[in-house]
C-alpha cells in the first residue's frame, strides 16, 4: 500500500479511534443497571411468602453489587404485588415492565398468579422464569412454541410424584393425604393420587383444608380412625407446626411424608420447644439450607429470623438460572436486554450447580434434582439426591 | 363410642372460645345497639398481647393471660372513646361501616409491625397430654371450657350484683329510661368496651397456646361469632353463649362426619337457615343481655 | 345545550383516550391502558353495588358472589362448552341475576344487621363452594384458557379494544344506572331508603324495589365478572372474596354513595391512585382503612358531598 499523506491521516484517525474513542452506545450501556422484577404475593393472604421472596431479593442484590455487579453491571431491583391471583398479576408483571423497565422478571411464586402473568410477558417480550409456581399446566403452556418468553425453574408434583411415591412405597402400603385447599395442595393430592396405584399404595382418605384454620382435630380423628400405615402432608411449616402438636396430642403415630416445607429450619423453629416432634418425617423436595450454609447464615443474620423457603427458591431462580444467563447475555451480545436474557436462558447449561444441573428443555422446564430430606433428632438430614427424568 | 366423645370435646373447646367473642360482641350490641365489625382484631391483638407478655417478657402463663386481658381492656376504653363514641349516634351503616375500616386497618398494621409469620405460644398445659376415657387432648383444652365457664358465671354476677354491671343491663333494656334516672350512660358505654375488649384478650390468651397468632386470624372469627350472636338473638348474651357452643360442636360434628372442607359453610348456613326460619334467633325476642 | 356540548366532548376524549395515552406516556402507554381498563371494570361494578347500597339502602355483603358467578359461569361456557362471547356475557348477566333474585327473596326479609349477615353467609359459602367443588369449578386450579371475546369478525384483543369495552360497559351501566335512580322509578327507591314505612304507606311496596336494585345490581354485576375474566383469561376463586366487598365499600364512601358521580370518582381514586404514588401495598391497606375510617365518619357523602357543600357555599 502506498504510503500517501491521505492515507496515513487516515490509519491515525482509525488508530485514535480504535483506541481512544469509545461508542457513546457501549459507554452508556455499561455503566446502566441490570433491572430485576420479583412478582410475588405481598398482600392478601399469603403474604409470608411475598415477604420471604422480597427479603432474598434484597440480600442477593447486595450481594452482588457488593462484587460489582454482574460484568461490572450494578442489579437493581423491583418489586411486583400479584396478591397471589391472576388479575393482580397482570398488572405487577404491567408495571415491572412498562414503568420499572425491569429487563427479566422472576416470579409469580403462586399458580393462579402464574396463570394470569403468562399471558402478558409473551405480549410484552419479557422472559420470566418462574420460582415456585405449581399448577401442572403451567407446563403446557411455556416453552417452544407456545410461550417462548417464560421458564419454570421448580418441578411440580407431577413430576416428583412417582420418585417420591417409590420411595414411600418401600416402607408403606397405606396413605392418607392432607394438603392444604390451594392449587399446591390440590395439584399434589391428583398427582399422588396417580402415583400410588402404579405403585401399589392404597389412598385411604384425602383432606383439604383452609390455610389460616388451626383447627386440625375433627380430621385427625377421621384420620385416627381410617387407620392408614402413613400420612402424606402438603403443606407449609407455618401450618405444619400445629397440625404436629395436635397430631401428637391425639395420639397418632403414623409414619410421616411431606411435601411442602414442612423438613426446614422455619418449622424446626416454630417447634423448638419439642424439636423432635416431627421425627422420622421424610420430605420431598428441591432445596435444604444443608445446599447453601452461607446463605442460610446470611439470611439469619440479616434477618434475625429463620430462613424462610420461598426467598430460597427464588433465590434459586437467580443465583443458577437468570444471573447466569445475564452474565451470558452480556459475553455474547455486550447486552442484558430482555431478548438477549431470553436467549441466553434458552441456551443455559450450569453444571454443578447444589440443586442440580440448570438446562431449560424444549418446553423451558428445568429438571434439578429431588432431595429427600428427614428431621431426625431435630435437625435436617439429606437422605437421598434423586435425578428428575425429564 | 369414643370417637364421638372425641368430636363432641373438641366442639366444647370450640364452642368456648366463639362463645368468649360471641359475648363481647353480644354485649356491645346488647347495651349500645352496635356491631364492632373489629370485634376479631381484639382476639388477634390480645393474642399479639399475649405472646409479648408471655414469650418475650417472660412473664408466668397466668400473668401473662391476665396482662393481655387488661391490656385489650384499655385498648378497648381507648377504642370507644376515640372511634366509637363518634358514631353511637349515626345509622347502623355509617357504624358497619367504621368498624370495618378500624378492622382493615388494625389487621394491616398488625401485619407491618408483627410481620407475616404467625407467632406459636405453647404453655406446659399445651404441651401435657392428659388422657380422659381414650380421648387424649392438652391439659389447656379442658382449661379452655373450666375458664369460660367461670368467665360466663363472672359475667352473670357482674351483671346482677355490681353497680356497673346492672346499668349495663339496664341500658340493654330501656336505654332512655337510664339516661332519665341518671345513669351515666357515657360511662356505662365506655365500660361495656373495655369489658368486650378484655374478654376477647382473654380468651386469645386461653386458646392461642393451642392455636397461633397471625393478623389474620381475627377475621373468620368474628364472622363465626357474629354467627352465634345472630343465632341466639341480636343482644342476648345467654343466647350467644348457647349458639356459641351449638356452632362449636355442629362444626366439629360436620368437620369430623362430613367433610372438612365444607365445614365452614355448615356453620354459616346454619346461620342463614336460623336467619330465615327464626330471625329472633333460637330462643325468641328477649330484651336486654 | 351546554350540558350537551360538555358530556359530548368529554366522550369524545374518553375515547379518544388509547391515542392520547400513546401521545404523552409512549413507554407506559400499555400499563396506563391497563389500569385504565380495571378501572372502567372496577366503576361498573361500584356503579351497581351502589344501586343497591346507596339508593335502596341495603347493606348487601353479597356482591362478590354475583361479580363471581357471571364470572364463573362465562368462564365454564367458553372453555368447556365452546359458547362465544356474545352468548357467553347474557349468560353470565342471566345466572348472576336469577341467583339474586333466588338469595333475595329470602334475604329481604331480615332487617338491617340480619341482612348485612345475611348476605354475607352467602357470598362466604359463594366462595367456599367455588374452592371445593373442584370438579366443576376446578377449585384453586383455577380455569384458564378463557378465549378472548370474538363478536363475528371483531376480535377484542389489544388493550384498546378492551379500554373501549370497559368505556362501553362503565357507559352503558351509568346510563342504566342513570335511567333507574331518575324519574319516578329513583324516587320510588329513596322512598324506601329513606323511609320504609312512610313508603309502604303511600303503597310503594319496599320488597319489590329493593329486590329490582338487588337483582339489576347482581345482574350487572355478572356481567362485569365475564368482562373480566375474558380479560385476564384466568379464573381463580380467590376472585370471589369477601374484601372486594371491603374495596368497593371504600370506592363509594369515598367518592359519594348514591352519586354517579362520586362513585365513579371513588372508583378512579381507588384504583388509579396507588398506582400513581406507588406506595408499598400494605401501607396502602392502612392509609384506606383510615380514610374510610375519617370518611364515614366525618365527610359520608364522600367527595361528591365535599364538592356540593363547596358549590353551595
Amino acid at each position: 500500500m502506498v504510503v500517501t499523506r491521505r492515507s496515513t491521516i487516515g490509519i491515525a484517525v482509525v488508530l485514535a479511534l480504535a483506541l481512544g474513542g469509545e461508542r457513546p452506545g457501549v459507554e452508556a450501556q455499561s455503566a446502566s443497571p441490570i433491572k430485576v422484577g420479583f412478582a410475588s404475593a405481598m398482600t392478601g393472604p399469603s403474604a409470608i411468602t411475598g415477604e420471604g421472596v422480597k427479603w432474598a431479593a434484597q440480600m442477593l442484590a447486595d450481594e452482588y453489587n457488593a462484587k460489582g455487579g454482574i460484568m461490572g453491571r450494578k442489579i437493581e431491583i423491583s418489586f411486583g404485588d400479584n396478591a397471589g391471583t391472576p388479575g393482580e398479576a397482570v398488572s405487577a408483571v404491567r408495571k415491572l415492565a412498562d414503568v420499572d423497565r425491569v429487563d427479566v422478571i422472576i416470579g409469580q411464586t403462586h399458580s393462579g398468579a402464574c396463570l394470569g402473568a403468562l399471558p402478558v410477558v409473551k405480549e410484552l417480550q419479557v422472559p420470566m422464569v418462574i420460582e415456585a409456581c405449581s399448577n401442572p399446566k403451567i407446563r403446557e403452556l411455556i416453552g417452544k412454541p407456545v410461550n417462548e418468553w417464560a421458564f419454570r425453574v421448580n418441578p411440580d408434583d407431577v413430576m416428583l410424584a412417582n420418585q417420591f411415591a417409590k420411595h414411600m412405597s418401600q416402607s408403606t402400603k397405606s396413605v392418607s393425604i392432607f394438603a392444604q385447599n390451594d392449587d399446591f395442595g390440590r395439584g399434589a393430592a391428583a398427582a399422588y393420587d396417580v402415583a400410588f396405584k402404579k405403585y401399589g399404595i392404597r389412598l385411604v382418605s384425602t383432606e383439604f383444608f383452609d390455610r389460616g384454620q388451626p383447627d386440625y382435630r375433627p380430621v385427625l380423628t377421621r384420620v385416627k380412625r381410617a387407620n392408614p400405615e402413613a400420612v402424606l402432608l402438603v403443606m407449609l411449616a407455618s401450618e405444619g407446626s400445629v397440625f404436629m402438636r395436635q397430631f401428637r396430642e391425639i395420639g397418632l403415630t403414623q409414619k410421616l411424608f411431606a411435601r411442602g416445607s414442612m423438613a426446614t429450619v422455619e418449622f424446626l423453629h416454630q417447634v423448638r420447644d419439642n424439636p423432635s416432634i416431627a421425627d422420622g418425617l421424610v420430605e420431598a423436595t428441591y432445596w435444604t439450607p444443608a445446599l447453601d450454609p452461607a446463605w442460610e447464615k446470611q439470611w439469619l443474620d440479616r434477618w434475625k429470623v429463620p430462613v424462610r423457603v420461598h426467598g430460597s427458591l427464588a433465590a434459586i431462580a437467580w443465583r443458577y438460572a437468570v444471573a447466569p444467563a445475564i452474565e451470558q447475555a452480556i459475553k455474547k451480545t455486550g447486552r442484558a436486554d430482555r431478548k438477549s436474557i431470553r436467549d441466553a436462558l434458552e441456551e443455559l447449561d450450569v453444571a454443578n450447580t447444589p440443586v442440580g444441573r440448570i438446562r431449560f428443555d424444549d418446553t423451558h422446564q428445568a429438571f434439578i434434582n429431588m432431595l429427600l430430606v428427614e428431621i431426625r433428632g431435630g435437625q435436617l438430614k439429606i437422605l437421598e439426591k434423586i435425578a428428575i427424568q425429564p | 363410642m369414643s370417637d364421638l366423645l372425641e368430636q363432641l370435646l373438641h366442639g366444647l373447646t370450640l364452642g368456648s372460645l366463639y362463645a368468649m367473642v360471641a359475648t363481647g360482641l353480644a354485649l356491645m350490641f346488647g347495651v349500645v345497639r352496635l356491631i364492632n365489625f373489629a370485634h376479631g382484631e381484639f382476639y388477634m391483638l390480645g393474642g399479639y398481647a399475649f405472646w409479648y407478655a408471655y414469650a418475650e417478657l417472660g412473664l408466668p402463663y397466668p400473668v401473662a393471660g391476665l396482662a393481655a386481658a387488661a391490656a385489650m381492656g384499655v385498648f378497648g376504653l381507648a377504642y370507644e372513646r376515640g372511634v366509637i363514641r363518634t358514631i353511637l349516634a349515626r345509622t347502623w351503616h355509617v357504624q358497619l361501616i367504621a368498624t370495618l375500616a378500624t378492622s382493615i386497618t388494625l389487621t394491616n398494621l398488625a401485619i407491618l409491625v408483627f410481620g407475616t409469620q404467625p407467632k406459636e405460644v405453647p404453655t406446659t398445659l399445651s404441651s401435657t397430654i392428659v388422657d380422659l376415657g381414650g380421648v387424649r387432648m392438652a391439659w389447656q383444652r379442658p382449661l379452655v371450657l373450666v375458664a369460660a365457664v367461670i368467665i360466663f358465671a363472672g359475667l352473670e354476677w357482674f351483671v346482677t350484683r355490681a353497680k356497673l354491671g346492672k346499668a349495663m343491663r339496664a341500658m340493654s333494656q330501656n336505654r332512655e329510661a337510664c339516661a332519665v334516672v341518671g345513669v351515666d350512660v357515657q360511662r356505662v358505654a365506655l365500660a361495656t368496651f373495655g369489658l368486650s375488649a378484655a374478654l376477647a384478650g382473654g380468651a386469645a390468651a386461653l386458646v392461642s397456646p393451642l392455636f397461633n397468632i397471625f393478623p389474620d386470624v381475627g377475621a373468620l372469627l368474628t364472622l363465626k361469632a357474629f354467627a352465634a350472636v345472630i343465632v341466639g338473638g341480636f343482644g342476648y348474651v345467654k343466647g350467644a353463649i348457647a349458639a356459641a357452643f351449638l356452632i362449636g360442636l355442629a362444626e366439629s360434628l360436620a368437620a369430623g362426619y362430613v367433610s372438612y372442607a365444607y365445614k365452614d359453610a355448615i356453620a354459616f348456613v346454619f346461620m342463614v337457615a336460623v336467619l330465615l326460619v327464626r330471625p329472633q334467633g333460637l330462643f325468641g325476642r328477649r330484651i336486654g343481655i | 345545550m351546554m350540558r350537551a356540548l360538555r358530556f359530548t366532548i368529554a366522550t369524545a376524549f374518553l375515547i379518544a383516550v388509547p391515542w392520547i395515552v400513546a401521545a404523552t406516556v409512549p413507554g407506559q402507554q400499555r400499563y396506563v391502558l391497563h389500569v385504565l381498563i380495571f378501572t372502567a371494570l372496577y366503576g361498573a361494578l361500584a356503579l351497581s353495588y351502589d344501586l343497591v347500597v346507596g339508593h335502596v339502602g341495603s347493606l348487601s355483603l353479597a356482591h362478590p358472589a354475583f361479580f363471581g358467578i357471571g364470572a364463573y359461569t362465562a368462564a365454564l361456557l367458553a372453555t368447556e362448552a365452546r359458547w362465544p362471547f356474545a352468548a357467553a356475557l347474557p349468560a353470565g348477566i342471566a345466572m348472576a341475576g336469577l341467583v339474586a333474585l333466588a338469595v333475595g327473596v329470602p334475604m329481604f326479609r331480615l332487617t338491617e344487621h340480619s341482612f348485612a349477615m345475611g348476605t354475607l353467609g352467602f357470598a362466604l359459602v359463594a366462595q367456599i363452594v367455588a374452592t371445593n367443588w373442584v370438579d366443576f369449578t376446578r377449585g384453586p386450579l383455577c380455569v384458564t384458557g378463557i378465549p378472548k371475546p370474538q363478536l363475528g369478525s371483531l376480535r377484542i384483543a389489544t388493550l384498546p379494544g378492551f379500554y373501549w369495552t370497559g368505556l362501553a360497559a362503565v357507559g352503558l351501566v351509568g346510563l342504566l344506572y342513570h335511567g333507574l335512580t331518575t324519574f319516578r322509578l329513583g324516587r320510588a327507591f329513596h322512598a324506601v331508603r329513606d323511609n320504609e314505612t312512610l313508603a309502604s304507606a303511600a303503597s310503594i311496596d319496599p320488597l319489590k324495589y329493593r329486590m329490582l336494585a338487588f337483582v339489576i345490581g347482581g345482574a350487572v354485576a355478572g356481567g362485569v365478572g365475564t368482562l373480566y375474566v375474558s380479560y385476564v383469561g384466568v379464573l381463580c376463586p380467590g376472585e370471589l372474596a369477601v374484601s372486594l366487598s371491603v374495596n368497593l365499600l371504600v370506592m363509594l364512601f369515598l367518592g359519594g354513595v348514591g352519586s354517579l358521580r362520586g362513585v365513579l370518582v371513588g372508583s378512579v381514586a381507588f384504583t388509579a391512585l396507588p398506582e400513581i404514588l406507588r406506595m408499598a401495598p400494605t401501607w396502602r391497606m392502612v392509609i384506606y382503612g383510615l380514610l374510610l375510617l375519617i370518611i364515614v365518619i366525618r365527610a359520608p357523602d364522600g367527595f361528591e358531598g365535599v364538592i356540593r357543600r363547596r358549590s353551595r357555599a
